[in-house]
């Protein structure tokens, strides 16, 4: 197997509660609690889980937005970790996001081509001329074509889609190794969203881009990906090769997830295996078994023991009791 | 709606507007107890006759609504009437004062913006730092803080340092153009400290709840992604987008600064359009108020259009 383009190990994110004097803060949030993920070169890696497990957090950790308590981030071989602002600078070329909500994430008051140029002139020396073609270039290659017609527009003059694509060529610009897209397309219409997927898909099969998608849809996650891994309250809970994680799912919440994808056929129903109970707060984790609380299938002994990520097949592994 | 059709709405109703307050103006001071000719019978020798003869000389014997007409016709000939008090005409007045008033309200206007989106800035940056809690209570302690209070303060601790009083000395002896400039400066180095004091406290807590707003959009952490500088971030797209609420709350606060101005102007006695209001109340003077609020009724519907055809154009989403 090839070196892995970005290497997560153990990574712990602690966020502390910032106490005030009338209201008493609570405990410490363990919002990503020891998570591994590895990368490879043109391999597109899908998180999933629901709202609030620490999908987002674990990105931001990734990214150096917010730096992690334990644990370590390797990105091509470099440890980035702990970097300085000084030291992370020439390193963000090589590792770029791409946000949920293209809306929010362009600069209202800058034009497209303000926006595509400004990575440039951070990290290059390029000559206006210069610049000016790589900006075409990379609005051609998100498919914004002619490209000349999108330079001048301000974002509210693109639709979502359109927003999001420029969105990605300036991810794109610098041309990184990595990519990490948090929730690319939940907030577009279903008929955009195809489109971003089939652009994210063409481009790690032909630039070889390293991507990492955040997702809560497996259906997605199935289609895309090569592999998943399922997050579930700060922790991995399963992680594997996408066919074999949705064929053959093991652990109870990545079932769970699964019974309530919708079938192709609307006529055909399904007992959604629905899950009861609170849902997952990371400032309140329960003892052994995270999961536990709201699994179908917890035993007395899930109260105590707490699962590691144990492997069942060569590229497939899952923390819970019930793996063999 | 094209530009041109929001620019003439806003425009006749900028119009209307002051129209309406003109003729409030003119009843409003004419329903104040006290009498500019009364204030006469005071003076020796002033017999009923004489203020008889005065009533009909300041046109006052006629009927409220002659009077009225009277003023609306002459007003639009441009003709404001005569001061009762110093039988000037009151355009002259009202200029000379406006021309007094302007530089200081200017430079302590400029003083409050340049501090107040400063410290904005820094309390938005630094927030939960001492460095930006000091810069809110500063902030919110100079706006709580009452003008003329916050004057005689600064009176009383600058007083034999700076000139208390006026905006020229009398007796300056070098009548050379440097020489008058600079005195002029001196003594509107306090005056012009105290507007801005009052002034920028708005200023910087508008500016640093934009600013935390546009800090946690995902465009800021765009840019933290691309590697740009922080300090970069913040001018260039932090900044830029919270000036929107923050330019037209300047262009809206620019009219009441006029007539704001009232109680710095009286408390230094600048002689300036605010002073001159407060002077026509005292005497009763209806041609010198109804000039003066004529001014600072315009100037606040002028700063209110201003507002809104600056926000029309900075920001390009209303400009379609």
């Amino acid at each position: 197997m090839n070196q892995p383009v970005l290497e997560v190990t153990d990574l712990v994110t602690v966020f502390e509660p910032r106490g005030s004097l009338l209201r008493k803060a609570g405990g410490p949030v363990r919002a990503v609690d020891g998570v591994s993920l590895r990368l490879a070169r043109g391999e597109m890696l899908a998180l999933v889980g629901e709202s609030g497990c620490g999908k987002t957090s674990t990105v931001q950790t990734i990214m150096r937005m917010v730096s992690a308590s334990s644990g370590s981030v390797v990105l091509d071989g470099e440890d980035i970790t702990a970097a300085t602002h000084r030291r992370m600078r020439p390193l963000r070329r090589r590792l770029q996001i791409v946000y949920q909500d293209p809306y929010e994430a362009l600069d209202p008051r800058f034009r497209v081509r303000q926006t595509l140029e400004e990575p440039l002139l951070i990290h290059t020396k390029m000559s206006r001329t210069q610049r000016q073609d790589a900006v075409i270039a990379a609005l051609e290659t998100v498919g914004l074509t002619p490209a000349e017609t999108f330079l001048e527009r301000f974002p509210h003059e693109l639709s979502g889609g359109q927003r999001q694509r420029v969105a990605i060529a300036a991810a794109l610009i610098l041309e990184p190794d990595v990519l990490i897209a948090d929730e690319p397309v939940s907030m577009l219409d279903v008929s955009v969203r195809a489109g971003i997927l089939d652009l994210l898909d063409r481009l790690r099969r032909e630039r070889g881009l390293a991507i990492l998608m955040i997702t809560h849809d497996l259906a997605t996650a199935a289609r895309f990906a090569d592999r998943i891994a399922v997050m579930y309250l700060g922790r991995i809970v399963e992680e594997g090769i996408a066919a074999e994680v949705v064929g053959t799912p093991r652990h109870p919440y990545t079932q769970a997830l699964l019974s309530v994808v919708p079938e192709r056929d609307p006529l055909r129903t399904r007992a959604p295996l629905l899950l009861v109970g609170e849902p997952p707060n990371a400032a309140n984790v329960p003892s052994g078994c995270r999961f536990h609380p709201r699994c179908p299938m917890a035993q007395e002994q899930c109260e105590a023991v707490d699962p590691a990520l144990r492997p069942i097949s060569a590229d497939h592994s899952a923390a819970c009791v019930l793996v063999e | 709606m094209t530009s041109w059709g929001y620019m003439l709405k806003r425009l006749v109703f900028a119009v209307a507007t002051v129209f309406v307050a003109t003729t409030l103006n003119f009843f409003l001071f004419r329903v104040l107890p006290g009498d500019a000719i009364r204030n006469l019978a005071r003076v020796p020798h002033a017999s009923p006759q004489l203020q008889a003869e005065l009533r009909k000389q300041f046109g006052l014997d006629k009927s409220p609504w002659e009077q009225y007409l009277l003023y609306l016709r002459q007003l639009a000939h441009g003709n404001l009437g005569i001061s009762f008090a110093d039988q000037k005409p009151v355009i002259d007045n009202v200029m000379q004062a406006l021309v007094n008033t302007l530089p200081m309200v200017l430079v302590g206007t400029v003083l409050a913006i340049v501090i107040g989106i400063a410290t904005g800035v820094i309390a938005a940056w630094w927030r939960g730092s001492w460095k930006g809690s000091l810069g809110t209570s500063a902030a919110i302690f100079f706006y709580a803080v009452p003008t003329q209070w916050l004057a005689l303060v600064l009176l009383i601790a600058f007083a034999g340092v700076l000139p208390s009083h006026g905006m020229s000395d009398p007796y300056l002896l070098d009548d050379s153009w440097t020489a008058h400039t600079l005195d002029v400066g001196r003594h509107m180095l306090l005056p012009s400290l105290t507007l801005a004091l009052t002034l920028y406290g708005e200023y910087a807590l508008i500016t640093r709840s934009a600013m935390l707003e546009t800090l946690g959009e995902d465009y800021v952490l765009t840019a933290r992604a691309k590697g740009l500088r922080p300090r970069v971030i913040v001018r260039r797209h932090a900044l830029r987008n919270a000036m929107l609420p923050v330019t037209t709350l300047i262009a809206l606060s620019l009219g009441y600064l006029v007539a704001g101005a009232i109680l710095i102007e009286t408390v230094f006695s600048w002689p300036g359009i605010g002073f001159a209001a407060y002077q026509a109340v005292i005497q009763r003077d209806y041609p010198m108020l109804q000039g003066t609020f004529l001014v600072l009724t315009v100037s606040v519907i002028f700063f209110n259009l201003l507002a809104d055809l600056l926000y029309a154009w900075l920001d390009p989403r209303i400009s379609e």
